[in-house]
């Protein structure tokens, strides 16, 4: 019996509604187009206390349940094929994943490193998941093996072909609690009263720990047009990428953040925004800009996962990016967390 | 009598076809790779100058400019991720008796500038049947900031990558 969507616990009334959020996506200076974003309102919903996502004062006689969002940015390379999967399959994933976690309740304070690590567990399975479910993964672990003799025809149908990849980075939004998992350069971002706070770290072959766990696999990490894997892939770590799986693996960074009243906007974005705004000129804009956008949001007649507001932003973060030379797809996912 | 060891021929091969005479500045190595299907299905493969997709895996799309003949250029665009997007390359040499094949890099948005790639396929025995050893050699310019070394492991990779996915796509039961 799963910890999941029980039918017959009430929805809590302390939860937060759900924030309103949006997604904008460029093509920009590319000729293809391989970022996707997913913006799931209400993915899932967990019993309140669980995994602390949940601020209600709980009584323990009747169970609530409060819904979790779901944000996230997939940045492809080599084609599109592991991107639009993930679009698709990711979230749904983990809400089976979450599922099938352990019916443990409590909302004590000093229980919190024990969700994160919970968190920890339940967002590293599912990415590998997904890593093995796209063909980033060989299951007989040979189709990276270059010593291998004689072809390899396991991974034939696999749904991403050996050099397509994608990063992933995902927020999971609670009233309490802001979780982020991290594979790849492309970034979360919070605005926090004011002030930039970065929610992840990017992937990338020269950040000193990559570069050691990538050499101890017996990789190497070439500056050819940047610092790459082999030469050849700019990130250290992603889902897909067969043929570099030994060294671009899939294991995420997560990390839990406690929501706070001062917290403006969470952005989300790929590299392509990333590579030409910092993180503090982005929250800026986006902080501003959100003021000025919500007094004009009418009555919520619209899908929470599509607000205007949130749109005008992300849409004005990615014209920004643009007009500063960026030559990559841009995509950016804003959360409204006042709202 | 012929001496019909193929680690010998292997070796007299390269000697014979994959010689490339380098400079200081530049970077060169051959490759091998042994493929159990018989010449001809491997040779249909590595001739078409103009379907280079086939079997490489990093190439999107093909350009040929004029027919699969020697002085005839194609463009290459690569696939997204890479520090390259496309490339100029001529057709040198196309020996259907020999089974040779040498293309040269005329120019294109990479950092492998100069490179010179040789092919050649040889008959060989392998557990009883017609099988092929394939030769790959380049050379290539060592692009500013990089060693001898970087160059030869990042082409090496490349090419064996290649040689692997043309191995899979002719060792499959046609
Ligand atoms: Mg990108």
């Amino acid at each position: 019996q799963g910890a999941g969507m029980s039918h017959q616990a009430q929805h809590c009334l302390a939860a937060r509604q759900c924030p309103l959020g949006s997604k904008v996506l460029a093509c920009g200076r590319r000729r293809e187009m391989e970022d996707t974003a997913s913006v799931v309102p209400s993915f899932t919903a967990l019993p309140c206390g669980m995994m602390g996502m949940c601020c209600c004062d709980r009584e323990p006689a009747k169970p609530t349940t409060s819904d979790l969002h779901f944000f996230g940015i997939y940045d492809g390379h080599g084609g599109a094929q592991a991107s639009a999967y993930c679009k698709e399959r990711l979230h749904v994933l983990l809400s089976e994943e979450l599922s099938m976690l352990d019916k443990v309740e409590s909302s004590h304070e000093d229980l919190d490193l024990g969700w994160n690590n919970r968190w920890n567990k339940t967002l590293n399975d599912c990415f590998s998941k997904i890593d093995k479910e796209v063909g980033g993964v060989c299951p007989n672990g040979i189709c990276d093996d270059e010593t291998v003799e004689g072809g390899c025809a396991c991974c034939e149908d696999a749904i991403a072909p050996e050099n397509v990849g994608t990063t992933a980075v995902v927020a999971v939004v609670g009233s309490r609690q802001i979780v982020i998992a991290n594979c790849g350069d492309s970034r979360a971002v919070l605005s926090r009263g004011g002030k930039a706070v970065p929610l992840s770290t990017d992937h990338k072959p020269e950040r000193e720990d990559e570069t050691s766990r990538i050499e101890a696999a017996g990789g190497r990490v070439i500056c050819w047009d940047g610092y790459r894997v082999g030469g050849f892939l700019a990130l250290s770590r992603a889902i897909g990428d067969r043929y570099l799986k030994r060294y671009v693996i899939s294991e995420p960074e997560v990390t839990c953040i406690q929501r706070e009243d001062e917290d403006e906007v969470l952005i989300l974005a790929s590299d392509g925004l990333w590579d030409v705004l910092s993180n503090d000129y982005a929250c800026d804009i986006a902080r501003r800009a959100l003021v000025v956008a919500r007094k004009k949001r009418e009555n919520r007649t619209f899908s929470p996962g599509e607000d205007p507001a949130a749109a005008s932003v992300a849409a004005l973060l990615v014209k920004l990016a643009y007009s500063k030379g960026s030559k990559d797809n841009i995509s950016v996912v804003v959360v409204d967390l006042k709202s | 009598m012929t001496n019909t060891d193929p680690a010998l021929l292997e070796g007299e091969y390269i000697a014979q076809r994959h010689h490339h005479e380098t400079l200081e500045h530049q970077a060169s190595s051959v490759l091998s790779k042994r493929i159990r299907a018989p010449v001809d299905v491997v040779w249909s493969t590595v001739r078409k100058f103009d379907e280079p997709q086939n079997y490489k895996t990093f190439v999107k799309s093909c350009i040929m400019h004029g027919d699969v003949r020697p002085g005839n250029i194609r463009e290459v665009c690569v696939i997204s991720g890479l520090p390259a997007t496309t490339s100029l390359e001529m057709l040198e040499m196309l020996d259907d008796e020999q089974h040779i094949m040498c293309y040269r890099v005329l120019g294109g948005d990479h950092r492998l500038r100069n490179y010179k790639s040789v092919v050649t396929l040889h008959p060989e025995t392998m557990n009883g049947k017609p099988g092929t050893l394939v030769i790959e050699s380049f050379s290539v310019d060592v692009p500013d900031g990089n060693t001898k070394d970087d160059a030869k492991f990042f082409v090496e990779a490349l090419i064996k990558c290649n040689l692997k996915t043309l191995a899979d796509i002719c060792e499959k039961p046609q």
